[in-house]
């Protein structure tokens, strides 16, 4: 079989694109191991020579040359339609724009690693400009995350171990059972090509701008994430120096602002083109961007801590260093497969999990050697080695039977030693980077700062159990269902409010200590105006519930807190803006994350929420006695007036998409809002959309009317085109002549021929008749036609209908009574006509006001121009010190 | 003692409680008899249930009466049918889904269903089992 393959021909295939790319990603994963062991030596030796760094750079600029070239020939192989390759069939087809191609890359997960792979090689060329005296060991770790990246992309495989897939694979070769289809053994099947004309398509959700920007935002802000670490490992190699602070605040920084952008990017892309009326519902994938976030976050304000007065140095590296291994699980957990039943987001699983997982294990090791004594560091090694090696080499040959209990040994025993294993690392790192120092005071910054850190891991503790249950479940056997997005809330509402109200007090300390008096007076200051305008914006919003009204003040506090601190202390000197700027948006993205969830409104759904919707059976009796149905949507008849609360809504028509195989339906529902004279007040048009995608059923799309202090979102749920469509029945024939009034066979829908145009066309004479048909109040005119060839030999009858009617009529045939063709009485018409149930035009809509979400998009950028005027401040200050 | 110890001491301590409570609140999955049961004891409790579709059967649909209601029969893991009445719209490509997950009350005869989150084999991808969530979030 694979002889025969072997010596198979296939026609008109680009082989060497495919030979290139592979030799692109061999290239990247060997600059980069060398790359690495040059930067390691230069480091290791650093007194002796330095002969090999120069090796190390250009080594890596080889890597980050092959990175570009990977992309640019997988772009190619997409561009030109290269359907022998299976990531280009999988992922994109004809019909697919090009500015959309670019979102073929981050579909498939090869696509994704080489992304992260390009984000990380540019994070390397900045480094090694930037990173002077620190770049040899920093580079090191960068390197090593390219080294595991790249492999990720290499394609071997060993029997049954696989490393990494290829996006250069073949796709006869990936899924040769795709070929086994009767054409190809007619054609042969060397010419496969001429039948895989088309690729499968990329995702219709992916098919939306935000879907370009979202993801290499996100990544880029997962792959910054790396370089705070290596400047943590980097400084423990180095014997706990402190000078990685200062680069490492820069870059935690750019991270935290860029992540949090690309999370705030793909809510706002969930809202605008998803259906579940929303931007955040603790998916498992949005909680996998948010826990590196959070930690990331908290870790630059101990650093922050850890610059200013040297305490704290264990949590800063602990911080950082667990935020990166949080992006590593988030990697795990979205590339996986694990979380398949847990999430809507869909997931491949490419068989990778053991070597991401490997890789988890890997960058742990690399932190516990470089904080145990050099003497140790090989002894060390060589034990994680044989850790890692021995289960493979024993899996690998041992008999089959006995490879259940096998994992099943390795998976508990996994679970210790990993939990061992953190303990153990946790206290060398504290025993490493412990100082003694006075106790700090209650009036100082750091504490409260600290603190504040403290309850941003309490968050991020919460989020961790409820997402990595699915997790367990895989470990455990368990069967534990995935809380809904209600628990979370419960919890991070109240978690929320002492990290915002640290947020708001900790800039009016000051390091190490803070004149009492001048603090008081400030802090009263704040609280009587904070409080003020939190009760007031309490009614001006009209929020109810204890708990949301103390948030709402709360989040008000932190707003004013920080405002009135960077006009009191920092005036004009914007550069110095950055920190209180960041707390003024987050307070504001809070603010608004509140109101707009908990005031939002369902405004198709039932007046208080719970509706008895009885339904009467044939007997007499109600059906599903006692039960509660909700009403979140209401049907819209087309052309008739709706109210729905103070609108009254019309579904006026719909519009088909651009393009002639367009399968985007618009439907235009417009609203109108009128005082109490009847005077209108406000008017729009929305236009949701469906696409009854052949391939993956009907994709909705919400259409939002925005406004500044609210948004009308709305969506179709389902629509009459969805309907079983009813065939004709009832068919019945007629002779009848001009303006003869004639019935379908119930009687219930009238016609009678008006008028008869006739064209002489090359293949003969075509009759097209205008027949009106009327159905109770409603009528339609009706257009059969009838053609007749030049010998009279054959006719041909295209009969008319109309749905919204239910009639349908055809022309059997003419009787020509006088042939001249100035009396038009003497033709007679032989006509069926048939008839149903008429088809109502309608759509079942769902309308949902949110109020105030703008405050949530504004917040993000005020949050994200605060990150980054706090970077270009830090970046000075470090490049002063650099110069003094 | 330090105060910052104190300090972390609580926090912790309100760590362990929130951690708690969200696993004591959890749910597992359930069959619907394990589901009429628990109807029976604490009517007000949510039940999961992973079941598959019972495509031999009709699936009830009729917007123009009710657009939020819909009736189906399906299959838990242990084999036992149970008419299903979903309060929401028809999911997407209802009739080509094979893995439904159920959350709601086994009343009596029926299971009432606020949620169906649906699992189809997608023609998109034959490799690739595509999730369309038919969510509605309720308030």
């Amino acid at each position: 079989m694979e002889t025969t393959a072997a010596a198979q021909k296939f026609i008109g295939e680009w082989l060497w694109i495919g030979n290139l790319g592979h030799s692109l990603t061999v290239i990247a994963l060997i600059s980069a191991i060398l790359s690495t062991l040059f930067y390691f030596v230069n480091e290791q030796n650093k007194e002796v020579s330095s002969t090999g760094f120069p090796w190390a750079k250009r080594f890596f600029q080889l890597h980050v040359i092959s990175i570009v070239g990977i992309f640019i020939t997988l772009f190619t192989i997409i561009f030109y339609h290269r359907y022998e390759y299976h990531y280009a069939w999988r992922h994109s087809s004809n019909a697919l724009p090009v500015h959309y191609m670019i979102s073929c890359f981050w579909e498939g997960q090869e696509g994704s690693f080489l992304l992260w792979l390009f984000w990380n090689s540019i994070l390397g060329l900045i480094l090694q400009r930037s990173a002077k005296e620190w770049e040899s060991p920093v580079m090191v770790v960068v390197g090593f995350a390219q080294i595991a990246l790249s492999s990720m992309l290499i394609g071997f495989q060993f029997g049954e171990f696989k490393i990494g897939s290829s996006p250069f694979d073949l796709l006869r070769e990936q899924r040769p059972d795709l070929l086994n289809i009767p054409i190809l053994a007619e054609l042969g099947i060397g010419n496969y090509l001429q039948v895989f004309k088309d690729g499968n398509g990329l995702n219709p959700i992916l098919q939306n701008y935000w879907m370009v920007i979202h993801p290499p935002t996100l990544f880029l802000g997962f792959a910054t994430a790396l370089v705070p670490f290596a400047y943590s490992i980097a400084a423990l190699w180095r014997g706990n120096e402190r000078a990685w602070l200062s680069p490492a605040l820069i870059w935690s920084l750019v991270c935290v602002g860029i992540l949090g952008l690309g999370i705030i990017m793909g809510g706002f892309w969930a809202y605008e083109s998803l259906s579940f009326g929303g931007y955040w519902a603790w998916d498992p994938v949005e909680n996998a961007s948010l826990m590196p976030w959070l930690i990331m976050a908290a870790a630059a304000h101990m650093v922050i801590i850890s610059r200013s007065t040297g305490r704290h140095l264990f949590t800063s590296h602990l911080l950082i260093q667990l935020s990166f291994w949080l992006v590593l699980y988030a990697t795990f957990l979205t590339r996986s497969g694990i979380l398949g039943d847990s999430s809507v987001h869909s997931f491949t699983d490419l068989g990778l999990s053991g070597q991401l997982l490997l890789f988890l294990l890997a960058f742990l090791s690399i932190s516990l050697l470089v904080i145990v004594k050099s003497a140790w560091r090989i002894k060390l090694a060589i034990f994680f080695l044989s850790l890692f090696l021995i289960p493979v080499i024993a899996a690998y040959n041992l008999p089959n039977d006995a490879h259940d209990t096998f994992t099943s040994v390795i998976k508990y025993f996994g679970v210790v030693i990993f939990l061992l294993f953190i303990i153990v690392y946790v206290w060398m790192l504290y025993q490493r980077t412990k100082a003694e120092l006075p106790d700090e005071t209650l009036n100082s910054r750091e504490f409260w700062m600290f603190l504040g850190s403290m309850f941003l891991i309490l968050s991020l503790v919460q989020v961790f159990a409820a997402t990595s249950i699915p997790v367990f479940n895989k470990l455990f056997g368990s069967k534990t269902v995935v809380p809904p997005a209600d628990s979370y809330n419960k919890i991070q509402l109240w978690l929320a409010m002492p990290i915002m109200l640290l947020m708001a007090i900790a800039h009016w300390f000051k390091f190490k200590e803070t004149e009492v008096a001048v603090l008081k007076k400030s802090l009263i200051k704040i609280s009587i105006v904070g409080l003020i305008s939190g009760v007031l914006l309490i009614f001006g919003f009209g929020v109810s519930g204890f708990g949301f009204q103390l948030f709402l003040v709360i989040s008000v506090l932190l707003i004013i807190a920080n405002a009135w601190y960077l006009i009191e202390k920092k005036g004009m000197e914007w550069k110095r803006w950055g920190g209180g700027f960041a707390h003024v948006g987050f307070g504001i993205l809070l603010l608004g994350v509140l109101v707009s969830s908990v005031n939002k409104n369902v405004l198709t759904g039932s007046e208080t929420g719970i509706d008895l919707a009885p339904e009467i059976d044939e007997n007499g009796k109600i059906d599903e006695k006692g039960v509660k149905f909700n009403r979140q949507n209401q049907i819209l008849y087309k052309n008739q007036y709706q109210s729905i609360k103070e609108y009254d809504v019309k579904y006026i028509r719909e519009i088909k998409g651009v393009g002639n195989d367009s399968i985007d339906k618009y439907f235009s529902v417009a609203f109108v809002k009128k005082d109490s004279k009847g005077k209108v007040t406000d008017s729009f048009t929305v236009n949701p959309k469906t696409q009854n995608n052949p391939k993956m059923g009907m994709l909705a799309e919400p259409s939002t009317k925005h406004f500044i202090h609210k948004d009308i979102f709305t969506h179709v749920n389902y629509e009459s085109g969805m309907d079983r469509k009813e065939p004709y029945a009832s068919f019945k024939t007629d002779t009848v002549s001009f303006r003869e009034v004639f019935t379908s066979s119930t009687g219930k829908v009238q016609f009678s021929i008006d008028t008869m145009d006739k064209a002489m066309q090359s293949s003969g004479l075509l009759i097209r008749l205008a027949v009106k048909a009327k159905r109770l109040n409603d009528s339609a005119w009706l257009h059969p036609t009838f053609g007749i060839s030049s010998d009279m030999s054959s006719f041909q009858s295209k009969e008319d209908n109309n749905e919204s009617l239910g009639a349908l009529v055809s022309i059997v045939n003419l009787q020509i009574m006088d042939p001249n063709p100035s009396n038009p009485g003497a033709v007679k018409f032989v006509v069926t006509t048939a008839e149903k149930t008429p088809v109502k035009n309608y759509i079942v809509l769902q309308v949902i006001e949110f109020p105030w979400i703008n405050l949530v998009w504004g917040g993000t950028i005020i949050m994200v121009i605060g990150f980054a005027l706090s970077v270009s401040n830090r970046i000075s200050q470090y490049r002063k010190l650099m110069n003094a | 003692m330090k105060k910052l110890h104190i300090a972390l001491l609580l926090i912790a301590a309100i760590g362990i409680a929130s951690v708690v409570s969200m696993y004591g609140s959890t749910t597992q999955y359930v069959s619907f008899n394990e589901a009429q049961a628990i109807y029976r004891d604490n009517p007000s409790k949510t039940v999961h249930i992973f079941c598959n579709l019972n495509k031999s059967k009709e699936i009830e649909y009729d917007p123009q009466k009710n657009a939020e209601k819909l009736v189906f029969y399906a299959v838990d893991s242990l084999g036992v049918e149970s008419k299903v009445i979903f309060n929401g719209t028809i999911p997407p490509q209802f009739q080509q889904i094979e893995k439904l997950v159920l959350e709601g009350h086994a009343i009596e005869n029926a299971f009432f269903a606020e949620k169906v989150l649906t699992k189809c084999p997608s023609k998109y991808e034959e490799t690739q089992a595509s999730e369309q969530s038919a969510v509605i979030p309720k308030q």
